[in-house]
């Protein structure tokens, strides 16, 4: 329980490895969910996306608006179309920061075993299980 | 209204989200909820698939940076998660076969009393020492941060695990039968119970909240509740403006989050003793 314990002043390096670990990737999940939307959104404008479309505050009954994906076979069918769904690019985005937590668990496990502390490896791990157990049973991201 | 003209006030509104978010450890969707349904008259289904997405760019906004500062601990909430999800688990499960409107009377009271034990502590910087708990010495719960306002570092270890395990467990289930975020709950949990500090309990729940969300973010994605053209502001709105709050927050005493925190418990047991007995703010 040693890393805990360790001195974490800002700047000095000192920060347990786990905790930069799981930090740097929540974040980079952040911006490069963040990156793709923007790009989502840039080519969505170039093509002339926010003059066209009226946006659905509203579901309509049947059929799914512009920018509504139900399944990431949706999202990768967008971005394959030619000419590309400007809007499934955002929407890749949105699937990867959903993703981003889950990683950062995942990765914490070995990164947990590396600083020797078994115990958290376990948690995470059980964590982790839990956390996929809830997105499949509740029918989540296909 | 125009596309452009909704994306960026939607963009605006998500920043002030973001940093309040970040600072009270909750996800932001007690605030957008209502904004964007009331004053943007986005349909409830979307506003509730922008909030579960506002909740994962908090904490990939604010947790990244507090995890950096020790503010956040990993140990803390990957401990405490466990219980959270296992309640939010059964909870589902459980969601139509109890007695909604009880729940939420009784959770409108328990938040009351809440809200007058965060009045009664509102002057305590740090919180006052109770015996150890040997659950937290084997489980580690306990870190150290730098205080950019005491100037100093400051120790601490959790107290009553048990309840707060208890507590935790609570809250999942709750979240899971009511359909609520489960935020404040968290922070109530390990400022009240087990006596983390202030800072400390409303970054942690920054942490577990995203990993809940993310959870729980398929589902609303598979019925077609997450539009990535409302969605697209609000995530880039709540990010920048977690990764603010987050800055602010350091800097924060203990005493002004929790001041800042009180009336947001105090709405939350006014709607859910409405809601009790009938009556829908929302």
């Amino acid at each position: 329980m040693s890393a805990a314990r360790r001195a974490r002043r800002p700047g000095s390096g000192h920060v347990p490895s786990v905790e930069h670990l799981v930090a740097r990737t929540l974040l980079a999940g952040g911006l490069l969910g963040i990156a793709l939307i923007l790009a989502g959104g840039a080519l969505y404008a170039v093509h002339g996306g926010f003059h066209h479309h009226t946006l659905y505050l509203n579901r309509p009954p049947g059929g799914s608006p512009p920018g509504v994906f139900t399944s990431v076979r949706q999202v990768l069918d967008g971005l394959r179309r030619r000419p590309l769904d400007p809007l499934a690019v955002t929407a890749l985005g949105l699937v990867g920061l959903m993703a981003t937590p889950i990683v950062a668990v995942a990765l914490a496990i070995p990164a947990f075993l590396r600083a020797g502390d078994r115990r958290y490896a376990a948690i995470a791990a059980i964590v982790l299980a839990m956390l996929v157990v809830s997105l499949t049973v509740a029918g989540g991201i296909h | 209204m125009s596309l452009v003209v909704f994306s960026i006030a939607v963009l605006f509104t998500s920043i002030g989200a973001g940093v309040v978010g970040a600072i009270l450890g909750l996800g932001g969707g007690i605030l957008l909820i209502p904004i964007l349904t009331l004053f943007y008259g986005v349909d409830i289904h979307y506003a509730m698939g922008a909030s579960i997405i506002s909740v994962i760019a908090t904490s990939s906004g604010a947790a990244a940076a507090y995890l950096r500062t020790g503010l956040s601990n990993l140990r803390v909430g990957l401990f405490l998660v466990m219980a959270t999800i296992s309640g939010a688990m059964l909870g589902a499960f459980l969601a139509g076969v109890v007695p909604v409107r009880a729940l939420e009377l009784i959770l409108g009271l328990a938040l009351s009393y809440s809200a007058f034990t965060i009045i009664r502590q509102l002057q305590d910087e740090l919180p006052e020492r109770l015996p150890e708990d040997p659950l937290a010495i084997r489980f580690g719960l306990e870190g150290r941060y730098y205080d950019f306002h005491l100037e100093r570092e400051v120790d601490y270890r959790a107290r009553r695990v048990g309840f707060g395990l208890t507590a935790m467990f609570g809250a999942g289930l709750l979240s899971g039968m009511l359909g609520i975020g489960s935020g404040a709950f968290k922070v109530l949990a390990m400022d009240y119970l087990m006596r983390l500090p202030m800072k400390v309990s409303t970054a942690t729940s920054n942490f577990m909240i995203g990993l809940t969300a993310s959870a729980s973010a398929g589902i609303y994605f598979s019925r077609g509740d997450i539009n990535a053209l409302i969605v697209a502001p609000v995530a880039m709105g709540v990010l920048a403006g977690a990764y603010l709050g987050s800055i602010l927050m350091a800097r924060m005493r203990n005493t002004t989050v929790r001041k800042l925190f009180l009336p947001i418990v105090v709405y939350l047991a006014i709607s859910m003793i409405l809601r009790g007995l009938g009556i829908h703010l929302l």
